[in-house]
């Protein structure tokens, strides 16, 4: 029995092309044939088929264990650890600063005495916030207007189109350090907002090409038939097809924005103090390096574990979603 | 063809007017223009009037662009407001680190993600695979800067193997060799730190494509008619594996050059990414503009070379 499968819940066919696949070995076939009943009786919903594929994949299980110790850590381990005051100054003097871990700094502490596991973890608040709710915006946005775009065609395509190709052409980066130098205050939301606003035109991209593609697919035109209007083909039937992708791209974007976030704190133009970040805490720990290198290994280290775990995640979903994929 | 390349280019222009007008509305709507960042606060109204008519200021901002993109077309990029000096001339001077930085990396890049790509291809899922994989996840998933970070820290701080910023070491004369042994020292971490996440990805479509051209049938008979394997893959494999790796390559430019802005934020290397982060300090806008008006040249032109390299590679694409 693999990974995370239950019994008699295992799907059919991908008993049937692992048992063509391998050489048949004789005792293979009994567990098949007393499967065989409960098969019949046992029919999944698509979320539980999804659900079960994806646990089969064990990088991308391994993935979300990872993202759940990850928001357990940093959202409940200031309370079950006690490590709750990121900002208090624990020392007394200045030769007690840069501690290696001990039992009563885990962690150690950085340059000026505070706490490194509680920055860890209050950092951690700050940078998965801001990784999720800029997803979350820029998704939003995507979704709505790169559905529009695909449905409707015309002005509002034209004028994505074009936005898209401007925003695409200038590097990232460039355009990132240019807006945040200049025009926020460097609170997480605002760093949030700013992420959104040059992400969202690549989502809304992805969104209208599979607008594009399913609004020409027969059952979307029995729908049409049948009187469905046009708010509800978008949203009841293409959108629901179109989920996949979004989806599996939404996952990969939290990810993506967290380096984002980090790069821009270690240049200085992101999340600035009082607020921690993993990206402000290792451009802080850098000069400090000779002494105490946990001040840079662990705030990066958590953030490659993290977009690492959301990549995970976004590969097994992308397989787990795509209903061509039945055997891995 | 020729006609195919001239309708590209054609295209190419109006996007590269709209990105000048997106990028000059975006640096004007920038709180702190040249007037806070020039003009001396206690200067008297009618000093402010003159240099802001000196600096045609009082243009309405449709003119301003309009003279700023026609005197840019003629290759006068302005003047940096922190020092005065021609744009164009401090472009020149640090374009050579940033050139030599990316051209080098790419190239390490390349190399190894066609490696890495093909054997990971030809052993599917064997151990080298898994282990190659499993290191480009790491890849993906590591942002630049840590990357460069922790190599400099660790080769640099903790090992002193090699040298960590700059691209030459202060205050020691050297003959010619130890100069350019040294340089090659310097060069050493930059590029591997730019080009690793590239690799990372590159090296994932190289893969997936050789699987695919692997199982073509012209393979199987190139196989049956006796060539030897190395021939196979160099001559007969990688030759159609490699095309769609070029449009990935040159899409990815633009990332590549985000990448290199950090790479010389974090080694101190004085290309065009450093000018540009110390330019976002002091607010040097037509430094500013011109970086990015220039690196949007750079993209769209490697996405024209891109299209017409995939024609040039492979003739079954026609164009109409």
């Amino acid at each position: 029995m693999k990974f995370g499968e239950k019994e008699g819940i295992v799907d059919i066919s991908d008993q049937q092309a692992g048992a063509i696949n391998r050489a048949p070995m004789e005792d293979e076939f009994e567990p098949m044939l007393e499967l065989t009943p409960a098969l019949v009786q046992k029919r999944r919903s698509q979320g539980r088929i999804i659900f079960d594929r994806f646990m089969r994949n064990r990088t991308a299980v391994a993935g979300a264990a990872v993202l759940i110790f990850m928001f357990v850590f940093c959202f409940l381990g200031p309370y079950i650890t006690g490590h709750n005051q990121p900002d208090t100054i624990n020392v007394s003097n200045v030769s007690q600063t840069l501690a290696g871990p001990s039992l009563q700094f885990p962690l150690g502490t950085d340059d000026v005495g505070r706490d490194e596991l509680a920055r860890a973890m209050a950092g951690g608040q700050v940078s998965l916030l801001i990784g999720l709710t800029s997803m979350l915006v820029a998704i939003g946005v995507g979704v709505g207007i790169g559905s529009i775009a695909g449905y409707y065609g015309g002005i509002v395509d034209n004028l994505l189109m074009r936005l898209t190709d401007v925003v695409l052409s200038v590097p990232l980066y460039l355009l990132l350090f240019v807006l945040s130098a200049s025009f926020i205050d460097h609170t997480p939301r605002s760093v949030i907002i700013l992420i959104a606003v040059l992400v969202w035109p690549a989502a809304s991209r992805l969104v209208r090409g599979e607008f594009l593609a399913l609004r020409e697919r027969e059952y979307v035109l029995a729908a049409r038939t049948s009187g469905a209007r046009n708010f509800r083909l978008m949203f009841r039937h293409i959108l629901p097809n179109a989920a996949g992708p979004i989806i599996v791209n939404a996952t990969i974007l939290v990810g993506n924005n967290i380096i984002l976030e980090s790069v821009l704190s270690y240049f200085g133009f992101g999340i600035q103090p009082p607020y921690a970040s993993w990206g402000n805490m290792i451009s802080d720990g850098q000069g400090y390096f000779s002494v105490n290198p946990w001040l840079v290994f662990v705030p990066g280290l958590l953030i490659f574990f993290t977009v690492l775990s959301f990549n995970l995640v976004g590969d097994g979903l992308r397989d787990a979603l795509d209903p061509r994929m039945t055997e891995r | 063809m020729g006609r195919y390349i001239l309708r590209r280019s054609m295209q190419a222009i109006p996007l590269l007017f709209l990105i000048s007008i997106a990028m000059f509305a975006l640096i004007h709507a920038l709180p702190g223009g040249p007037e806070a960042v020039l003009f001396n606060p206690r200067l008297s109204a009618a000093g402010r009037a003159a240099l802001r008519a000196r600096f045609g200021l009082d243009d309405p901002l449709p003119i301003q662009y309009l003279k700023w993109i026609t005197s840019a077309l003629q290759g006068n990029f302005g003047y940096s407001f922190a020092t005065n000096e021609a744009v164009s001339s401090i472009l020149a001077r640090r374009f050579p680190a940033t050139l030599e930085l990316f051209s080098i990396a790419l190239v390490e890049a390349l190399i190894i993600a066609v490696a890495v790509g093909v054997i990971s291809a030809l052993r599917q899922y064997s151990l080298t695979d898994y282990v190659l994989t499993t290191l480009a996840y790491f890849g993906i998933a590591m942002p630049i800067f840590i990357f460069g970070l922790f190599a400099q820290d660790i080769f640099g701080i903790w090992l002193h193997w090699l040298p960590t910023s700059g691209t030459t070491t202060f205050g020691v004369t050297f003959n010619a060799f130890n100069a350019a042994w040294d340089h090659f020292n310097h060069l050493i971490l930059p590029t591997s730190v730019l080009a690793i996440t590239f690799i990372a990805t590159w090296s994932r479509y190289m893969r997936a494509s050789m699987i695919e051209v692997k199982r073509q049938d012209y393979i199987r008979t190139a196989r049956a008619k006796g060539v030897s394997s190395s021939s196979l893959v160099f001559r007969h494999a990688l030759r159609n594996a490699v095309i769609p790796l070029i449009t990935v390559v040159a899409i990815d430019f633009g990332a590549v050059a985000g990448g290199a802005t950090i790479t010389e934020g974090v080694f101190a290397w004085p290309g065009m990414g450093q000018l540009f982060l110390q330019s976002l300090d002091s607010r040097d806008y037509p430094v500013l503009l011109s970086i990015l008006l220039l690196s949007a040249v750079f993209v769209v032109a490697f996405n024209l070379i891109a299209d017409i390299l995939y024609g040039v590679m492979d003739p079954r694409i026609h164009y109409s």
